[in-house]
C-alpha cells in the first residue's frame, strides 16, 4: 500500500530526494510547519513528483495550551485557547468543520483529512467532541461535489488503548458510519522518549483497531506519526502509515505541540536496522562493525553503501543519510507486505524472532546498548501479536 | 394479565368488514385470527396494549401514537420480503374491560421456518443462501426507513407456498405468536436469537442494522445446520446469555460437510460479538451471498 512522510519542521530538501528514490510514496503536511502562504506551492511540488499529499491541519492544537503552534495562527480554521465550550452545538461544530475543509479543499489535496481534538480516554468528553466533528465532517463532505475523499482524524492517547469495551465501543460508532471511507489514526503516546517500546496490551488493541477499521471493515486506515509499529499496523490492515525526519515525527506526543522551555540535547546519529527492527545509535554500529556483525545489522538498502564504503562510520553517516536510510529501509519491508493478515503476522514474528537472536549473538560479542535500543521492544510486540491473535480470534 | 377472550363474534362487532376469523395463534398475550375482510384473507392481529407497548410510567397515548408511527413505518416498506400491512391500521379498543391494540397484516399463505426446519431439519446450501439474500432485501428496506426489526429468528420468517421465498413478519411490534425456534424450545425463544448488545441496556449507543444481521446469522446458522449455535435443551437461560456474548460457535460446515467454506465464513462474519466485527453495510453482506448463489 504506502508509506508517506510526516511533516514537520525543516523539511530541506529531505522530502524531494526521498520522493526521487521512491522511498515514500507521499507526504503528510502539518499546518503548523509550514507558512500558510507557502503550503500550495508545497502541495503542488509533491505533485509535480507524483506523489500523494495531504494536508493534516492540525486543528487538535487549538485546544492544547499552551500551544506550540508556530505558523498555525495563520490558517483561517485555527484559534488558540479553545475550550470544551467551543464545541458545544451544532452551529459551532459545523463552523469548524466548514473553514477546515474548505481550506483544505483550496489546495487540492488528495484526500481530506477532518479537524479533530486529541482524547485520552474513550469515556472522555474530548472522545465525544471529536466524534461529533468525525459525524459533522462526513455530513459537509457529503454536500460537496467533486471533493477528495474524506478520511476521519483521531488523535488517541495512548492510554485509552488500556479499555476494550471502551475500544468496541468507539469501533463500532465508527463502523455505523456508512459512508466513511477511511481514518487517520495518530496514536499520543505516553511517554516523549524515542523508543520501539510499547505496552503489549494497548499495542495490541492499536493492532485489533487497524485489524477492525482495515480488514475488516474495509476502510483506508492511515496510522501519523508513528515508526517501525506502522509496519505491524500494516501487517493486520493499516493501509499505510507515515514517518518523519525526525524523533518527534515518529511517535506523537503532546509535548511537542505544547510550550516549553528550550532545552535538550541534539539528536545522536542513528542507523534504522531491520534485522534488529530498531533504530540503533551509529555508536552502537560501530561496536558492532568492530565486532565483525556488520553485514547481519544492515538492512539491505541502497543507502547502506555509504556504510559500507566508508573508511570510517562516524565520518560517513550524516543526518540527511540516516533520514533518508530511515525511509528507506520501512519502506522496503513496507512493500512486502501483502493482503493475508494470518500470513503478514507469521512473517513478522519470523523477523522478531530473528532479531531476538541476533541481539543475543551481538551481547554474546560484547556490543551493549543503550537503554532505548535494547530488545525489550521485541518481546513486548510478540506480547502484543499474541494478544492480538486472541481477541481477533485468529 | 392474559389477553380476554376474544371471539369472532366479538371481531365481527369491532370490525363489520370481517365476516369470518379463526384462531391461527396464540401466545401468551398476543392471538392472531385469519380474517377475511372483504372477501379477502388476512392475518388479524390483538394484543394486550398494557403489556406490548407501555413500558413503565409511559403514556398510554404517548404508548400508542409510537405504536402507530412504527405501523406506519411498515407501511412505507417496499421489499417483497418484508410482510405488508393490511388494511386495517392500528386501532385500540376494549374487550371485556381490557385495553387491546389490533391491527392488520397481509396473510402469508406458508409455512414458518421454525416449522419448516421442524420437519426438513436442514436447508440446502442453495436455500440458506436464498433465504440469506430475502432477508438482506427486508432488513436493508427497514433500515432506509432507519428501523432495525429485533426480533429476527425462524419464528418470524414464513416461506411462501408458492414458492417465491421467505417473508419476514412483525418488525418492531415484535407480535409473535409462533414464538419458539425449533431448536431453541419455547422459553428462551426470541432471547436466543438476540444480538450481544441487545443485552446491553447500560449501552449509550443506538443500535444499528447490524443487530439484525447478528439475528439473521443465528437463524441461518440453525437452517444451515439443523442445530442453534448457542443453545441446546440443557442450556439454562443464564448460560444462554453467557454463550451469546462470549462462545463462538464451531463452524456450520463441522455440523454439516455439505456446507462451502465460504458460507461458514459469512454466517460466522454475520456472529461477530461486535457490531464492528459484522457487515459495515447490507450490500456487503449481499454481495458476499450473492457471490455463492453465482458459483452455486
Amino acid at each position: 500500500m504506502a508509506m508517506y512522510a510526516q511533516h514537520g519542521h525543516g523539511k530541506s530538501y529531505r522530502i524531494d530526494s526521498a520522493l526521487a528514490t521512491g522511498s515514500i510514496d507521499g507526504v503528510i503536511f502539518g499546518a503548523r510547519n509550514e507558512k500558510i502562504e507557502n503550503i500550495k506551492s508545497c502541495v503542488d511540488k509533491v505533485r509535480e513528483e507524483s506523489g500523494i499529499v495531504f494536508l493534516d491541519p492540525q486543528f487538535h492544537v487549538s485546544a492544547l495550551t499552551p500551544p506550540n503552534d508556530r505558523f498555525l495562527p495563520d490558517y483561517p480554521y485555527y484559534k488558540a485557547g479553545r475550550t470544551s465550550a467551543d464545541f458545544i452545538g451544532v452551529k459551532k461544530i459545523s463552523s469548524h468543520v466548514k473553514t477546515t475543509l474548505d481550506f483544505e479543499l483550496a489546495l487540492q489535496l488528495d484526500k481530506l483529512l477532518s479537524p479533530t481534538v486529541i482524547f485520552d480516554s474513550f469515556e472522555s468528553k474530548w472522545c465525544q467532541t471529536a466524534l461529533n466533528l468525525a459525524d459533522a465532517s462526513l455530513e459537509y463532505h457529503a454536500s460537496l461535489t467533486g471533493a477528495p475523499p474524506l478520511l476521519l482524524s483521531f488523535v488517541i492517547g495512548e492510554e485509552a488503548l488500556e479499555s476494550r469495551i471502551e475500544l468496541d465501543d468507539f469501533l463500532d460508532q465508527v463502523t455505523s458510519w456508512e459512508t466513511v471511507s477511511g481514518v487517520y489514526i495518530i496514536l499520543s503516546r505516553e511517554s516523549s522518549s524515542y523508543s520501539q517500546r510499547f505496552e503489549p496490551e494497548r499495542l495490541a488493541n492499536a493492532l485489533y483497531l487497524n485489524y477492525v477499521l482495515g480488514s475488516i471493515n474495509g476502510l483506508e486506515v492511515i496510522n501519523g506519526y508513528t515508526d517501525f509499529c506502522g509496519l505491524l499496523f500494516r501487517s493486520v490492515g493499516g493501509s499505510a502509515f507515515a514517518t518523519g525526519w525526525s524523533q518527534s515525527l515518529r511517535q506523537f506526543h503532546k509535548r511537542s505541540f505544547t510550550k516549553h522551555k528550550p532545552g535538550g540535547q541534539q539528536a545522536k546519529l542513528r542507523y534504522t536496522s531491520i534485522p534488529l527492527l530498531n533504530s540503533i545509535l551509529l555508536t552502537e554500529l560501530q561496536q558492532i562493525y568492530e565486532s565483525g556483525r556488520l553485514d547481519m545489522v544492515l538492512s539491505g538498502v541502497p543507502l547502506d553503501k555509504v556504510i559500507t564504503d566508508a573508511d570510517s562510520l562516524e565520518d560517513s553517516w550524516n543526518a540527511l543519510y540516516s533520514e533518508l536510510h530511515h525511509w528507506e529501509s520501512l519502506k522496503t519491508v513496507e512493500k512486502g507486505i501483502g493482503e493475508d493478515v494470518l500470513t503478514n503476522l507469521s512473517v513478522f514474528e519470523e523477523r522478531i524472532t530473528s532479531a531476538q537472536e541476533l541481539y543475543v549473538m551481538l551481547k554474546e560479542d560484547g556490543v551493549i546498548f543503550g537503554p532505548q535500543t535494547r530488545p525489550d521492544h521485541l518481546k513486548e510486540w510478540i506480547e502484543a501479536i499474541e494478544k492480538f491473535r486472541e481477541i481477533a480470534s485468529l | 394479565m392474559p389477553l380476554p377472550t376474544i371471539t369472532e363474534r366479538d371481531i365481527k362487532a369491532i370490525i363489520p368488514e370481517i365476516s369470518s376469523a379463526v384462531e391461527i395463534g396464540h401466545g401468551g398475550q398476543r392471538i392472531v385470527f385469519l380474517a377475511t375482510y372483504s372477501g379477502q384473507p388476512i392475518a388479524l392481529k390483538f394484543a394486550l396494549l398494557s403489556d406490548t407497548f407501555t413500558p413503565e410510567n409511559e403514556d398510554l397515548e404517548v404508548a400508542i401514537l409510537r405504536a402507530q408511527r412504527e405501523t406506519q413505518i411498515l407501511r412505507e416498506c417496499t421489499s417483497p420480503h418484508m410482510v405488508k400491512l393490511g388494511p386495517i391500521g392500528l386501532e385500540t379498543t376494549s374487550i371485556a374491560g381490557q385495553n387491546v391494540l389490533y391491527y392488520s397484516e397481509e396473510f402469508i399463505d406458508g409455512q414458518a421456518l421454525n416449522d419448516v426446519l421442524r420437519s426438513e431439519v436442514t436447508l440446502h446450501t442453495q436455500e440458506v443462501v436464498r433465504l440469506g439474500l430475502q432477508m438482506c432485501s427486508a432488513i436493508a428496506d427497514l433500515w432506509s426507513l432507519g428501523k432495525i426489526h429485533r426480533d429476527i429468528k425462524p419464528g418470524n420468517i414464513m416461506r411462501r407456498a408458492n414458492g417465491t421465498g421467505y417473508v419476514l413478519l412483525d418488525a418492531g411490534l415484535a407480535f409473535d405468536v409462533a414464538g419458539e425456534s425449533i431448536s431453541a424450545g419455547f422459553l428462551v425463544g426470541t432471547m436466543a436469537y438476540f444480538s450481544p448488545e441487545q443485552f446491553d441496556y447500560t449501552s449509550r449507543r443506538a443500535m444499528d442494522f447490524r443487530s439484525d444481521i447478528f439475528s439473521l446469522g443465528v437463524t441461518l446458522y440453525e437452517a444451515a445446520t439443523g442445530q442453534h449455535p448457542f443453545f441446546s435443551p440443557a442450556t439454562s437461560t443464564t448460560h444462554l446469555l453467557s454463550k451469546i456474548l462470549k462462545q463462538t460457535p464451531v463452524p456450520p460446515s463441522s455440523l454439516n460437510p455439505a456446507i462451502p467454506a465460504t458460507l461458514d465464513k459469512v454466517i460466522l462474519r454475520m456472529m461477530g460479538k461486535s457490531p464492528h466485527l459484522r457487515y459495515r453495510r447490507i450490500e456487503q453482506l449481499r454481495e458476499a451471498l450473492a457471490q455463492m448463489q453465482e458459483a452455486q
